[in-house]
């Protein structure tokens, strides 16, 4: 309990750390931000725009800075995160809406695969070094890691969109695809998915290669397993209840953390197919100074993280007696 | 005492071998990173030289395809690609190692002062660490970024410097925190050494394997992060990194202009050097963090052994002429050396000697447990007549624990921290046919009863246990399948004395019911007397003298064995003075000609000792020795092939 309630404690703290310091950024940029988005949208921004953004940042009432703050806290609180510059009139809520669905379904859905290949691959990789495909593994999955992912992903596009038109550019969807959820719309939308979904798969399950090959290296060297294999137990008790249920949890930990970051969508690979997710709003929020939307994204990161983090350490205590009752981590 | 042996490299050599780059370079992905590495570094440096391009000029015809002049292309804005790739590994190194190398500094500052102080300022620390660990990377990066728009490389620099350190912290501080609590630190604390000493002097070298791993691992992610950056235009791109590269050839359309050389050509370049520090980083890991490992499952077994096996004189284990050791990078260590000894059922056979003499090894090794580095040489270990060295990996499970069980010398460590002890009970009885529930149960509980400890603990895990319960645990799995014999290495040296002694008065009563073999290691003499049946004393891998407990109390014979006796406390009599036994033991590494205790013998025999072996031989009945004072015998040198311990 009190294991869950420091947990609870640290989760609340990092995210007011997290908005105060998303308050104070856009105030050390020299000059005021929406002075510098007027100068950069030179007249072409409309007077209720501009209006919407003074309010945005509590410079219509300019109250002290302490009251900005506390005015920007409840804001937040309220899920009001004021209009989006580059989507105008929308509402940056409305925004972050309509691309979410697109991010967590894509993104979510290739890490758990990822994270599965990458953690089996490590598995085998670590139960039978010595053998020759064991041992290849750890040097091709350090040089899939350390391909910058959008680099493999127009490497995708050249070949098999460009080259060879077996999939689209980009985008999410077929134009004039008609109602979500018939088979027609499935078929476009998994068309799309495809070739992203395909780089972050294979990007990714490197690094979980890496990362379980780790842990079950260390957890082979533990002394319980010595024992194990001293009782003369079947190899498959071991690798299963002894192995995998040791060697899992620091796993968990950053399969937490990267299902956090689904949120945030891989910015990147999203912006190379113009997938229409919130990394590829963030981009298109930087390159247009657009503020607003830019601050809800990257909390909307934060806090995703956050939770996800705060879940993955509920579930720590259920699996790992140890953490249960406070001994240890 | 004369060695055939090499000579020792000199300090020099070693210092080389154990410095950083020594790691860098000892392991072959190590190695490979390093060579990739250097290589990108000195094909920056010699840029000019090795082209004569400059690499943001646009002086030659656009999109050309790679070919004679430009190896690589050219791009759009007519550069070539060669040139810009050259030029490239500049700042691209730069930032790579200059973010790797602060961000190590931060992580380092970080994690050894939360680890040293601990208290309130390792509070405060750890939760900032984990704060920056959650904030996500690269969304941060990019909005910092906007709003650094323009300033160039070290900006770039020390904001991904500054996201890059806490996972390096947290490694570092739960690293510091193990060593701390090491005796040398323990020492220069006591001996009043200032912080700053104790942290740089005593801390610091041990740790510089985790601070090189981790240096490496954050370049890898400084040189992404800055591909990733430059590639969305953040941070300078009229600079040319193989990350702004990207971005050019992203801005110019490359791929439908069909130049795919433009994009991969730098990309290729940021996946090889990250390969090279992620390479790095793993081999020096593998290195230093002995975690990480290098042991494999069951040991090989030894080919079938030539001649006739020698045996039939009704001993439970028979251990023959039995070679162990440890094979490791500077050749062969040989702590178990042409051992021969019979257990007979029913007998509590006491090992002793020295740390460092062998024992467990030889416990180890005879019943098949060895794990790599450790390996069997040669030689036989017969249980019930079937040779233990020889048999393959199902034979072995099946008979391990039935007819044959082990007390693990660090019981603290030896239960599954994860599950229940119930099943760790069970699993050993189920993995050799005990199914049934209720029988799994009432054994259970039995055996419990057996070692004193509450029923109720069945159902706890092995963290809500104090070591002696754990240890008590552990010899109730012991005996769980009342095998006929238990290997017990050092079972009760962490606990206190009393329960010492109840324990072992209960290991003795079962035994005595059961009649059970017992193999018991350690260095407790008293305790040993009291105990076996027979003793053994171990030096330096060897046998030198096997007698019943009462003769090696009594009568010792081996100035060895004299030693010790008068080392260690009787059990009963007055208080005397105990002295120690000067000098020390020969390195298991070396190959000996003459008597192994030769130089710390005050009765040795010069000229005849150090250059001819003893044999072990009885010299009165059930009373062998290894000396030429009670002896002629030599040992007419059962010397191994040369490959085997000695330093090539």
């Amino acid at each position: 309990m009190i294991y869950i309630l420091k947990r609870l404690g640290l989760l609340l703290f990092t995210l007011w750390i997290a908005a105060t310091f998303n308050f104070i950024l856009p105030r050390l940029v020299p000059g005021d931000p929406v002075g510098a988005m007027m100068a950069r949208y030179q007249g072409q921004m409309t007077p209720e725009a501009a209006e919407a953004l003074k309010k945005a940042y509590g410079l219509d009432n300019l109250g002290s800075p302490l009251q900005e703050y506390f005015h920007y806290l409840v804001n937040i609180l309220h899920g009001d995160f004021g209009r989006s510059v580059s989507h105008f009139p929308s509402p940056v809520s409305e925004v972050i809406g309509n691309a979410a669905p697109w991010t967590i379904g894509l993104i979510g859905v290739t890490t758990i695969l990822s994270f599965l290949i990458g953690s089996l691959l490590g598995l085998f990789s670590a139960w039978r070094k010595g053998t020759f495909i064991a041992d290849i593994l750890p040097p091709l999955a350090l040089f899939i890691n350390a391909m910058p992912y959008f680099w493999f992903a127009q490497l995708l596009v050249y070949f098999f969109a460009l080259k060879r038109d077996w999939f689209p550019l980009s985008g999410n969807l077929d134009a004039f695809v008609g109602d979500a959820w018939t088979p027609k719309w499935i078929a476009s939308m998994l068309q799309h998915a495809l070739l992203p979904g395909l780089t972050i798969v294979v990007t990714a399950a490197g690094g979980w290669l890496i990362t379980m090959r780790n842990n079950v290296m260390s957890v082979l060297s533990e002394d319980y397993l010595a024992f194990a294999r001293a009782k003369g137990l079947s190899e498959g008790r071991i690798l299963n209840r002894y192995v995998l249920k040791n060697a899992m949890l620091p796993s968990l930990t950053a399969f937490g953390m990267a299902l956090g970051f689904v949120v945030g969508g891989a910015i990147l690979v999203e912006t190379v197919f113009s997938y229409p997710g919130l990394g590829f709003y963030l981009y298109t929020a930087v390159n247009a100074l657009d503020y607003p939307l830019m601050q809800a994204i990257f909390l909307m990161i934060a806090t995703s993280v956050l939770v996800a983090n705060f879940i993955v350490d509920l579930l720590y205590a259920v699996i790992d007696p140890r953490v249960r009752d406070g001994k240890a981590r | 005492m004369t060695t055939t042996a090499a000579t020792p490299a000199p300090a020099s050599r070693n210092w080389l071998r154990d410095s950083v780059i020594g790691l860098m370079w000892r392991s072959p992905q190590g190695r490979v990173g390093l060579i990739i590495l250097l290589t990108m570094f000195f094909l920056g440096l010699f840029a000019p030289l090795i082209t004569p391009y400059d690499p943001s000029v646009g002086a030659f015809a656009t999109n050309l395809p790679p070919g004679a002049g430009h190896p690589l292309g050219t791009t759009a804005l007519g550069q070539d690609i060669f040139a810009q790739l050259l030029y490239g590994a500049r700042l691209t190194l730069l930032i790579g190692l200059a973010s790797g190398a602060i961000s190590t500094l931060i992580g380092t500052t970080m994690g050894l002062t939360a680890a040293y102080f601990g208290g309130r300022i390792g509070a405060v620390i750890n939760l900032i660490t984990n704060v920056v660990l959650v904030v996500p990377g690269l969304p941060m990066l990019i909005v910092v970024s906007a709003f650094l728009r323009g300033t160039g490389v070290l900006s770039i620099i020390l904001v991904i410097a500054l996201t890059g350190w806490p996972w390096g912290a947290r490694v570092l501080r739960s690293q510091a925190l193990t060593l701390r609590e090491r005796d040398f630190v323990h020492a220069a604390t006591m001996s009043g050494e200032s912080h700053v000493r104790i942290v740089f002097k005593e801390m610091l070298p041990n740790l510089a394997g985790i601070i090189a791993a981790n240096f490496f691992s954050t370049a890898l992610y400084a040189v992404l992060s800055e591909a990733s950056l430059s590639f969305l235009g953040i941070g300078d791109v009229s600079k040319v990194t193989w990350g702004t590269m990207l971005y050019w050839a992203q801005a110019k359309q490359a791929l439908l202009q069909g130049s795919w050389w433009w994009v991969a050509a730098p990309g290729l370049g940021i996946a090889l050097l990250g390969t090279a520090f992620a390479l790095l980083n793993f081999g020096i890991d593998e290195i230093s963090n002995p975690k990480s490992g290098h042991r494999t499952k069951a040991p090989k077994a030894l080919d079938p052994v030539d001649g006739t096996p020698v045996n039939g004189n009704g001993a439970l284990l028979s251990i023959t002429n039995l070679n162990a050791g440890y094979s490791t990078p500077e050749g062969n260590v040989r702590a178990v050396r042409d051992v021969t000894l019979d257990i007979a059922p029913g007998e509590f056979v006491g090992l002793a000697g020295e740390s460092g003499c062998g024992k467990s090894t030889l416990a180890f090794a005879a019943t098949r447990l060895l794990e790599s580095p450790g390996v069997v040489f040669s030689g036989q270990s017969r249980l019930n007549g079937k040779d233990l060295l020889r048999m393959n990996a199902e034979e072995l499970r099946q008979i391990r624990w039935k007819e044959y069980s082990l007390v693990f010398q660090a019981s603290m460590n030896v239960l599954n921290p994860v599950i229940k002890i119930r099943e760790q009970v069970y699993d050993a009885m189920q993995a050799h046919g005990v199914k049934d529930a209720a029988t799994l149960d009432r054994r259970a509980r039995e055996l419990f009863e057996l070692v004193g400890i509450r029923e109720s603990y069945l159902d706890a895990y092995p963290h809500q246990l104090s070591g002696g319960m754990k240890q008590r645990v552990v010899i109730a799995i012991a005996l769980a399948l009342e095998p006929k014999l238990v290997v017990m290495d050092e079972p009760t040296t962490a606990l206190d004395v009393v329960v010492q002694r109840q324990i072992l008065q209960e290991i003795n009563d079962v035994r005595r019911r059961l009649n059970i073999s017992i193999i018991f290691i350690t260095h407790d003499l008293s305790l040993l007397v009291e105990m076996s049946d027979r003793m053994a004393i171990m030096y330096a891998g060897e046998i030198v003298e096997l007698a019943s407990a009462d003769d090696i109390y009594m009568r010792p014979k081996h100035p060895y064995t004299q030693k010790l006796m008068t080392a260690f406390p009787p059990l009963s009599g007055d208080r005397e003075r105990r002295e120690g036994i000067p000098g020390r033991p020969p390195s298991l590494s070396l190959e000996l000609s003459g008597c192994p205790f030769f130089d710390r013998c005050s009765l040795r025999i010069e000229g005849k000792c150090d250059t001819q072996k003893p044999a072990l031989v009885q010299v009165e009945v059930g009373h062998q020795v290894a000396c030429f004072l009670h002896s002629g015998a030599v040992d007419a040198g059962k010397t191994l092939n040369p490959d085997l311990g000695v330093n090539a």
